[in-house]
């Protein structure tokens, strides 16, 4: 039993499948919410899981170097300001239209 | 027995728990009606990916990853979904034509990039080993100003980030300076004309309960 899950240690493929489902679930999510903060959670696992892509392919890839984590960190950061940005237009928008479902966010077609 | 095939065998068995956990919990984020159960489902995801950076031999960006995120994106989430709190807003229910649609999407978008990636050969850049104090390394390549160095990115990150947090303050905030009236939907009398037509303002509040 050990020695079975031993020789069966993921590699690279599973951890690029692992990854490419959480983009998809978050894609699912970016596509049908229609409540903003939703959305943006949606984009917070699509976020999450191109991070864990760079992670992966610098461990399998090139285990020495640590480029993969630098990339990982910007993404973390980046992650971060956009959520600050994105929370603070949805609660502004709220406190003026008080909606903050996308559909009815269309003033700007008129 | 091998410690090493213990220890090998441990890590199999984590992998497959913590990414199917992890999956689980993706799909209850997209799905949970309440939002505020979904942004604890999130806090979930971003814990096992933590768990999954630890796997990799990334100890220092799982810390990171339990700091940033899930201290500070998802508590900012969590205020989020309380401030714009409102009854039919909570429950979030997509018709079946979007559900149909988002899935084939998804599903498709999936298969595609699982026969690229499954028919690709990876080989390996450069041999090496993980380095073993990982924070010291990533440190050091970070303001390294050398070629392969990351100073410039480092420094256009904390300038992006104090753009985001002034940009945050003056979008939400309450009232706007007189000289700057379309900042958001402040609660100076008179401001909303200036902006909305009479019948989408926002309805005022009775004075002495701001």
């Amino acid at each position: 039993m050990i020695d079975f899950l031993a020789s069966h240690s993921p590699d690279i493929r599973h951890w690029l499948l692992l990854s490419a489902v959480l983009f998809s679930i978050g894609l699912y999510g970016l596509l049908t919410r229609r409540n903003a903060v939703a959305i943006l959670m949606a984009v917070e696992l699509m976020l999450n899981s191109a991070a864990l892509n760079f992670v992966l392919f610098n461990r399998y890839l090139m285990p020495g170097m640590v480029d993969g984590q630098v990339m990982a960190i910007f993404v973390i950061a980046v992650a971060a300001a956009e959520v600050v940005v994105g929370m603070a237009i949805f609660v502004a928008l709220f406190r003026y239209r008080a909606t903050i479902d996308v559909n009815r966010m269309d003033t700007m077609k008129d | 027995m091998n410690p090493d095939t213990v220890t090998g065998a441990v890590w199999t068995v984590l992998f497959y728990v913590l990414g199917a956990a992890a999956i689980l919990l993706a799909l209850a984020v997209v799905n949970a009606r309440r939002l505020l159960r979904a942004a604890i489902y999130l806090m979930g995801v971003l814990l096992m990916s933590a768990g999954l950076y630890v796997l990799l031999d990334a100890a220092f960006l799982a810390g990171v990853q339990v700091l940033v995120y899930v201290g500070g994106i998802l508590v900012l989430i969590v205020f989020a979904v309380m401030l714009t709190r409102s009854a039919d807003l909570l429950e979030d229910n997509p018709s079946l034509r979007r559900k149909v649609l988002g899935a084939v999407a998804s599903i498709g978008f999936l298969v595609l990039t699982a026969a690229v990636f499954l028919t690709t050969p990876f080989k390996p850049l450069a041999e090496g080993t993980p380095p073993k104090d990982d924070a010291l390394v990533i440190g050091r390549r970070l303001l390294d100003q050398g070629p392969g160095g990351y100073v410039l990115p480092f420094e256009i990150v904390s300038v992006l980030l104090l753009a985001a947090v002034i940009g945050g303050i003056v979008v939400a905030r309450k009232t706007p300076p007189p000289e700057q009236p379309f900042t958001s939907g402040g609660d100076r009398a008179g401001e909303a004309d200036l902006v909305l037509p009479k019948s989408q303002r926002p309805a005022r509040r009775a004075k002495g309960n701001p």
